[in-house]
């Protein structure tokens, strides 16, 4: 293989050279060490699970249908169920080998291109390829997921034959939309944000942007290939059709999932519980406190005004849309969580009871002290040292155990359509989180959520950004994080214990500010290093494809 | 505002239950395997704790026409027609009842249910409770399929029993023409309801509107499964030498006895009987004594083995490596804690059933998608494969009695599974532990299972 090339991409590509931060998905890295994902249940010596083969997933479709979206959310699924996987966006490769600066030529995508197109067009394809047969030889990756438009039936059967040859299963994903207005509320959300469009009004933008597609690329063929292994997305996943020649568990895993996967932006709120009466008893499920019920209306007035900020915003941007983002609201069954929300329902927001919500079980060990727990389960704490994400206290669950529970509520989570504020305990939200973000099985223990901040979750195309709103006026003693947590020795959390003035100032989001994050926190299996945070432009106009 | 008044305004608003109720539907003629889609979707969802349901129209039609002749189901036939009608209304009307009791999640309705006017009644009515709909076509136009079936059915129907298979095979022949006459798929007519369409047994599969997440669930599962025959073959492995001194757990070896089952399982699995031609995979843990087990058997047939850390014993933490015995003195209170819910107890640091088949459900589906299987697993393991296959309610799957040294074979049949079980007549010590006692493992003499070599079969 071409090492040279690949270097060049690797030095060319701002995508392959950062590092997530807590703040920003890690859909696009893969982790280091091989660590056991969090909802993996098991793990075998290739690394591979399930005694699959390996699978290209190939996504066929014309730009401004998902296609991008989809590999993120289906990588990000397969990562948390502890499948190794990667994504390949042709889109990175051309960037990387187009110099900057220049464009690409008109006929790139024609199918009577010019020579000179066609030999780009075929290095570009063919660097692509090489780091896929890399990624599934030689690092144990078991789905590769090559993002392009793939727009012809002999290109894609080809495409399968090549794989075959390497004894590669294909798996062609295709989003088809003929809803003009999906398409349409697509471009405006993800493809003419760039600069280029910055005087233009949106549906003008719009207009110009789908002739540049359409005139790029004339030729599109749905797929009809009975020959091939696929399944066709139909208008953001009205209508599936599934095309079995010899799908394999992760196949129809894969179906599962996309049943509820939709390609609607929205957002995802964390807010933990206010205070209860009894915050020690994980038991008793007691009621809220006066401050509980005092943080129940601060939290609820800080988050309505956020969205009428954002919404005020999106007006002013000439956006529409906000009124099809209305909110529903999550709790578990706990009464604290259930109270929390008192408020939004007054204001008539909609209320769901989620059973599977309920916080990570602290077993036999509730309620007792560290040196008691030290006493009686010395063993235990030495193992929850070493395994915190997997280690279970006497009765107890483990972080695990949670994620493999939370499931259903994760792909429900990725079914609703509406914005959605989540009102859950602590270790709830840790995992969720740690879903949403892409996080590594060992960091979710220590995620944290201060009392004082709404945590917020905005989808991408590429990943997903967290932004942290605070909640102003909070009495200190109630905002550090776990607070009430189970009273099982965790390692020491570094950063913790927050001092009023190091937070936001009141009203003000920082999508990147730094303080709290797990990042840089010493456990006793040593220094995590600390991330850093970049942040990824891109270039939305050439991005055609 | 005091906490009791924040409690009494909790109350009020707490939202109804979060699981939506589905009512599936089953479309399709005759012999499309309508009826085993609809058993074996509710034994998985038995299985994994949604409380599910089978409404067949035809048992209710039976009532009052036990065995009814092809022309019965002859569109012109007012009196038959009249008679179907008053059936699907019967079922119609005990599955809202039953969902009216609250318990009820998933109920089946299996029936033809071939027209598009029976299918809107059918979605009114569910649309009223405020039940989903869930149409689930079966399309076949594979003749060689449908003739097995046609075999399947009129040897296990209720419709012809004591009948001459040949007379009956010519009769439900008919039966299917009848119905040929009057169908309607599924098609863009009704494209507002949520649907799947199975074509030739998944090999196409159309998804339609979706609406929540058991929906999809139950789509995943009903996209695994295939209706082609086949047996599944089930064993412990054979004796280990953990098993000799009564201990639980652990990597042991196999004992001599449990060598010579080793070596006894091809000829048992031949005894079993294997259609010509069948391709058979072995399924083993990752423990030595399943692997062992199975050694001489792919040794002798060149049958593809793998082998799955799922399928690996249930982990007894602490107590791995004790006997019964020492866990009833060391840990006096788990044991007792054990033996009260026994399907939901976990060992300190270990596993409980519960834990066990969320672990087995990659298994169930890689299986359903299998043909013919053998699966060598241990005790506990085995329980809730089988629990699965015949329906065993949770409370009892735990205390079942599995043998060492013998071999089960499970043939999924349209109406049930059929069991066979065959004794390899070599001793072993029993495993089995009744409620309640800390009995020491047993000696096992062939002869107190009965007839050696002999075979069991129930429905």
């Amino acid at each position: 293989m071409d090492t040279l090339l690949t270097a060049e991409i690797v030095a060319n590509s701002p995508r392959f050279r950062r590092k997530s931060s807590i703040f920003v998905d890690a859909i696009h890295d893969l982790p280091e060490k091989a660590d056991l994902a969090p909802a993996q249940l098991y793990s075998t010596e290739s690394g591979r699970l399930f005694h699959s083969g390996r699978i290209v997933i190939i996504t066929v479709g014309l730009p401004a249908r998902g296609k991008t979206h989809i590999s993120v959310a289906l990588a990000r699924y397969l990562r948390w169920l502890g499948v190794k996987t990667r994504i390949f966006h042709l889109g990175d490769y051309r960037r990387a080998t187009i110099p900057f600066g220049e464009d690409m030529p008109d006929d790139y995508f024609f199918v009577n291109a010019t020579a000179k197109s066609v030999l780009l067009r075929q290095k570009i394809v063919r660097k692509c390829r090489e780091d896929i047969y890399h990624f599934l030889n030689h690092e144990n990756g078991q789905i590769a997921i090559y993002d392009a438009v793939n727009p012809l039936a002999s290109g894609r059967r080809s495409l399968a034959k090549e794989f075959a040859k390497h004894d590669i299963e294909t798996l062609f994903i295709e989003s088809w939309c003929d809803d003009e207005r999906i398409i349409e509320e697509n471009v405006r959300r993800v493809k003419i944000s760039s600069p280029d469009y910055v005087s233009w009004k949106s549906e003008d933008a719009v207009k110009h942007y789908l002739n540049r597609v359409y005139s790029r690329i004339p030729q599109f063929q749905t797929m009809e290939e009975k020959d091939l292994n696929y399944i066709k997305m139909i208008n953001a996943g009205e209508r599936l059709i599934v095309n079995n020649r010899s799908f394999g568990y992760l196949s129809n895993r894969i179906v599962f999932y996309l049943l509820n996967l939709h390609i609607k932006s929205r957002r995802t709120y964390f807010v933990r519980a206010g205070v209860s009466l009894d915050a020690d008893s994980y038991k008793a499920d007691a009621s809220l406190s006066e401050q509980g019920e005092d943080y129940a209306k601060k939290m609820t007035e800080r988050l309505l005004a956020h969205r009428e900020e954002e919404k005020q915003a999106m007006i002013e941007r000439g956006e529409t849309g906000y009124e099809s983002r209305p909110l529903k609201v999550w709790t578990s069954t706990r009464r604290r969580t259930v109270e929390t929300a008192k408020y939004l329902h007054e204001y008539g927001y909609k209320i769901r009871q989620r059973s599977q919500l309920s916080q990570l079980n602290p077993g036999v060990c509730e309620k007792m002290s560290e040196s008691a727990i030290r006493a009686e389960f010395g063993d235990d704490v030495a193992k929850h040292e070493l395994d915190p994400y997997h280690h279970r206290y006497p009765r107890a669950e483990s972080y695990h155990d949670l994620a493999v529970r939370l499931e259903p509520i994760i792909l429900e989570l990725e079914r609703e359509q509406t914005d959605l504020l989540i009102i859950a305990h602590e270790s709830v939200l840790r995992v969720l989180y740690g879903y949403l973000m892409a996080c590594n099985a060992a960091d979710i223990p220590f995620l944290e959520f201060p009392r004082d901040e709404i945590i917020e979750i905005v989808p991408e195309s590429y990943q997903n950004e967290a932004q942290r709103i605070h909640i102003p006026d909070l009495p200190e003693e109630i905002i550090p994080a776990s607070p009430e947590d189970l009273k099982i020795p965790v390692p020491p959390s570094g950063v913790v214990s927050p001092t009023q003035g190091l937070g936001t100032p009141e009203g003000q989001v920082t999508p990147q500010s730094g303080h709290r994050t797990p990042s840089g926190i010493q456990t006793p299996s040593g220094i995590r290093t600390p991330r850093e945070r970049e942040r990824i432009s891109q270039q939305h106009v050439e991005d055609v494809v | 505002m005091s906490s009791k008044n924040i409690r009494r305004q909790h109350k009020a608003f707490i939202a109804s239950s979060d699981d939506s109720k589905i009512c599936v539907v089953m479309v399709g003629l005759p012999a499309r395997g309508k009826s085993l889609i609809a058993g074996k979707a509710m034994r998985y969802l038995g299985w994994v704790g949604i409380p599910a349901r089978v409404f067949n129209v035809g048992s209710y039609r039976r009532f009052s026409t036990p065995q009814p002749q092809a022309a019965f189901f002859d569109p012109h036939n007012e009196e038959g027609e009249r008679m179907r009608r008053a059936a699907a209304e019967a079922a119609m009307a005990d599955m809202l009842q039953w969902f009216n009791t609250g318990k009820g999640v998933v109920a089946i309705l299996d029936a033809t249910n071939s027209t598009k006017e029976r299918r809107r009644w059918i979605y009114e009515k569910c649309h009223e409770a405020d039940i989903e709909a869930l149409f689930v076509e079966s399309i076949c136009d594979d003749e060689d399929l449908i003739m097995t079936n046609i075999k399947e059915v009129k040897t296990t129907s209720p419709d012809y029993k004591g009948q001459d298979p040949e007379v009956a095979a010519l009769d439900f022949r008919n039966r299917i023409r009848n119905y040929e006459k009057v169908y309607e798929t599924i098609d863009d007519d009704e494209k507002q309801y949520t649907y799947v369409k199975l074509i030739n047994v998944g090999s196409t599969v159309i998804i339609n509107q979706i609406k929540d997440y058991l929906s999809s669930r139950l789509v995943y599962y009903i996209q695994n499964i295939h209706i082609k025959p086949r047996s599944i073959w089930l064993s412990r492995h054979g004796e280990s030498e953990f098993n000799l001194t009564g201990r639980i757990g652990g990597d042991s070896n196999i004992s001599e006895r449990g060598e010579a089952y080793a070596r006894a399982l091809p000829e048992l699995m031949r005894k079993s009987g294997i259609p010509e031609n069948t391709k058979i995979v072995i399924w083993t843990s990752t423990l030595r004594r399943t692997i062992q087990s199975a050694r001489h058997l792919k040794a002798e047939t060149g049958y593809e083995k793998l082998e799955w850390k799922a399928l690996d014993e249930l982990d007894s933490g602490v107590c791995d490596g004790l006997t019964y015995e020492q866990i009833a003195e060391k840990y006096p209170e788990d044991f007792a804690a054990r033996d009260e819910d026994k399907y939901n107890y976990r060992y300190r640091g270990g596993e409980s059933y519960r834990d066990v088949v969320i672990r087995l459900e990659p298994i169930i589906m890689e299986l359903e998608r299998s043909e013919n299987v053998i699966i060598v697993t241990h005790q506990a393991v085995l329980r809730c494969i089988y629990a699965y296959f015949m329906n065993v309610p949770q409370e009892q799957s735990p205390w079942m009695e599995v043998p060492l040294h013998t071999l089960i074979k499970l043939t999924p049949r349209a109406y049930g599974t059929e069991e066979q079980r065959f004794k390899a007549n070599i001793p072993a010590v029993s495993t089995w532990r009744g409620k309640g006692t800390s009995a020491r493992h047993q000696e096992f003499h062939a002869a107190e299972g009965g007839k050696v070599d002999g075979t069991e079969t129930k429905h």
